[in-house]
């Protein structure tokens, strides 16, 4: 029954073209990612060069190229903030598709009335989003894999495949946060536009407000993760660090930037650390969602907008 | 077959404090086309919702061949097909793409073949790889009754059936019940406002008022109990005024 409900709902995204521009949105935000790495690297090694011609006319030492310094899959470090501004917000959009259909057409009377059992259909549908963005993420992966071989002029190194790998597994935990709560806002709602605008609203929080709390109300770490500033001493600061933990959004910059290497180094405990708020919500809203969906009246639902 | 395919017993429905159904006690034979007439807001529709597990009753027993609603869905769902009323199947898929999935949950071994036959048995083989999106009312009603009947339920039932049909259509639908209860043997319960049709299929009706039964039997008895009325319609009528 899972697996039937599974692969019905991927066939209905499919035919929706919903599934081609889902993983078109994921592959974009990594080419633009990989064109913006691209470009970096162009300029920066322009500029090198441009300082070796004018040092060379001085007969001053030349230093050594930066970029050869800095970590490879950091070119890719623009797809955290793409998947964290764009990406969140079409994995709420692929979490409230999933259900939508059913609960505003009526369909779900139909499915209901079978020997189907209600956890059957949820796990069915989240393993069906889950498929989706991990398909998804893996298209991403293969697209960041040649951006990499493209900027570099060679073939990443196994031990950097391994950890774009990890980064794409982390993304797709945290996207799978962001489809849950599309399905749990439908759901809980009841109606398909105050069901999407909830969700839009819970984006919002989970990406700006709390990581501007959390941060100190440092604006610019709504974006990266930045190293904490001097002079957080006052009571205020010391709260809103404690509250930290509560950012999924900055737990999942700050794990990222360990992974791509562009933070500060961090030990394994540290980052197992940061890992489990986003687990944490990822399963609160997979309860949830059995729990409304269980409780959800289909037999009422069929109004739609 | 021993026992009632289908018996309500001091059913009761209640959404928050609108008490909808107010203990009805109902038994319907196989075989049996039974109508279920009522105005808007009667209770027919949560009936059907309880009779088809889709909802909890708050009060009283109900049971579909033998099995109890609520303690049975299982075994309920299994031997009932559903056509809600005004079908809306997934319109970017088709028509059989639709039926196989639905054949799926009732755990056909062989879904898409079940599929088939029961649009042939509909003469709508061909709607089977149109998308249900790009289908006119009547069709769609057809790929409706068509995952109703595909898993070869022992009783079937149609909430509204001839809502959005022309007169066409209507008598198809008529033909095709009447085909589903000599053929097959489904006994069939019908929610309907459409009298006309009531007096050619069903064999027996009940009318619900204000989520109470004040009526039940065989279209023969009703004709003779009530000789003065000239159809269907005005008896109802009548009976509604007087429930």
């Amino acid at each position: 029954m899972i697996g039937t409900v599974a692969v019905h709902q991927i066939r209905a995204l499919r035919r929706q073209r919903i599934l081609a521009e889902l993983v078109g949105s994921f592959v974009g935000i990594t080419v633009l990612a990989g064109v913006l790495g691209w470009a970096s690297h162009r300029t920066i090694i322009g500029v090198y060069e441009e300082s070796m011609r004018l040092l060379a006319t001085r007969n001053l030492a030349a230093p050594p190229n930066p970029f050869l310094l800095k970590p490879k899959l950091s070119q890719l470090s623009n797809v955290v903030i793409y998947i964290t501004l764009i990406g969140a917000l079409v994995a709420l959009l692929l979490g409230h598709l999933t259900v939508a259909e059913d609960d505003s057409t009526g369909i779900g009377r139909i499915i209901f009335s079978r020997a189907i059992r209600r956890g059957q259909y949820t796990l069915g549908k989240i393993v069906a989003s889950g498929g989706v963005l991990a398909g998804s993420m893996a298209a991403s992966f293969v697209v960041s894999v040649i951006a990499l071989w493209i900027v570099n002029s060679s073939v990443p190194a196994t031990r950097d495949l391994g950890r774009l790998g990890l980064f794409f597994g982390l993304s797709w935990l945290y996207l799978m946060v962001f489809t849950m709560v599309g399905m749990v806002t439908l759901l809980a709602t009841g109606r398909r536009s105050f069901g999407l605008l909830s969700a839009m609203g819970v984006w919002l929080i989970v990406t700006f407000a709390i990581p501007q709390f959390t941060s100190g109300l440092r604006p610019s770490q709504s974006l990266n993760p930045i190293v904490d500033p001097v002079s957080t001493s006052q009571a205020f600061f010391r709260l809103t660090r404690r509250a930290r933990p509560l950012s999924v959004a900055e737990q999942y910059k700050q794990l990222s930037a360990q992974i791509l290497h562009t933070g500060a180094p961090e030990s394994s405990s540290a980052a197992i650390g940061r890992l489990t708020p986003i687990l944490v919500a990822l399963g609160l809203l997979v309860v949830i969602t059995f729990a409304q969906v269980a409780r959800h009246d289909f037999s009422r639902s069929d109004s739609g907008e | 077959m021993g026992g009632p395919a289908i018996e309500l017993s001091g059913l009761q429905h209640r959404y928050d404090t609108d008490l909808v159904l107010r203990g009805i006690d109902l038994r319907i034979d196989h075989g049996e086309v039974f109508g279920f007439l009522g105005h808007n807001g009667a209770g027919k529709t949560t009936a059907v919702n309880i009779l088809t597990t889709l909802i909890t009753p708050t009060g009283g027993q109900a049971s579909v061949c033998g099995f109890d609603v609520v303690r049975q869905r299982r075994e309920v769902t299994e031997c009932i097909g559903y056509l809600p009323s005004e079908v809306r199947m997934y319109g970017h898929l088709t028509a059989l793409e639709n039926l196989e999935f639905f054949g799926r949950l009732s755990g056909l071994t062989k879904p898409r073949s079940a599929a088939k036959d029961a649009l042939a048995f509909l003469g709508a083989a061909d709607l089977g790889n149109s998308r249900v999106g790009s289908l006119s009312s009547g069709m769609r009603q057809r790929v409706g009754i068509a995952q109703a009947i595909a898993h070869s339920p022992r009783v079937l039932f149609l909430d509204e059936p001839t809502t959005g049909l022309d007169p066409l259509g209507v008598r198809q639908l008529r033909e095709t019940i009447l085909a589903l209860n000599q053929e097959r043997g489904m006994t069939v319960f019908m929610n309907t406002h459409l009298l006309s049709e009531v007096a050619k299929v069903c064999t027996t009706i009940g009318v619900l008022n204000r989520g109470e039964l004040i009526y039940k039997d065989t279209i023969e008895a009703t004709r003779e109990r009530f000789p003065d009325e000239a159809s269907l319609e005005d008896i109802y009528v009548r009976m509604s005024v007087v429930g």
